[in-house]
């Protein structure tokens, strides 16, 4: 499920040269990957990196007891 | 794990008025950062706030990053005496903001969200122009990278149209 009802108003966005700077190393393979989800996969995704992030700090931690 | 899925069946059963902000919000449009909590803003009548602090109460709410033991008591009352609250719930983390900087609070929201069903559970989530226009408003540099690739999702969405 991912349907997307649009909004009753949006704004105009005007460019800033200091995040024109910050756009140039964003990674758009990324976004394209993500724009090809559903919603609930963009989240699931989401959780499985959270998990991820939560098993390297907890072995991070781990080795540093061992040291 | 902050579990996106509980929070949102539990807060829609319970029909609570709220807008996904934040990072989350970034996450429904297509972003691939990683975020931790649900950033949510909610509605600040006396009843949504009945909803709001019934749906969320089985979980525990405590205040995030405070010590153990405080006298903190997730109620209506605590809801009605402050505005934005940073949560640690059995369900994760859990931001409930009655306004932000630069949207103001959820009426002045609302004609700029849209509607999403992640998991199936139809929700307001902040539309991609306003995400963008608020986290500029709220002037932290610690957004300028997230604040790129939003505006980097907008031009890839406009692209594939």
């Amino acid at each position: 499920m991912g349907s997307v009802m649009g909004p009753q108003n949006t704004d105009a966005i005007e460019p800033d040269p200091v995040i024109e700077a910050y756009k140039k190393d964003i990674d758009r393979t990324l976004i394209r990957e993500n724009l090809k989800l559903t919603v609930t996969q963009r989240f699931e995704k989401l959780m499985a990196l959270q998990q991820f992030h939560e098993e390297m700090q907890r072995a991070g931690r781990a080795a540093r007891r061992r040291e | 794990m902050t579990d996106f899925r509980a929070l949102l069946e539990a807060l829609a059963r319970a029909h609570v008025r709220f807008i996904v902000v934040g990072g989350a919000a970034a996450t429904a449009h297509g972003s691939a950062r990683l975020t931790v909590d649900l950033d949510l803003v909610y509605q600040r009548t006396p009843e949504n706030i009945g909803r709001l602090v019934s749906a969320l109460r089985p979980q525990q709410p405590y205040l995030r990053g405070a010590p153990p033991g405080l006298p903190f008591l997730w109620d209506e009352d605590t809801a009605h005496r402050g505005l934005n609250f940073t949560l640690t719930t059995g369900w994760g983390e859990v931001d409930l903001l009655g306004e932000i900087t630069g949207g103001g609070a959820y009426e002045d929201l609302l004609p700029y969200a849209v509607t999403l069903e992640p998991f199936g559970i139809p929700c307001f989530c902040l539309g991609l122009e306003r995400l963008i226009h608020v986290k500029r408003a709220a002037g932290r540099p610690k957004d300028l990278d997230a604040i790129a690739e939003l505006e980097a999702i907008l031009e890839e969405r406009r692209d594939q149209e």
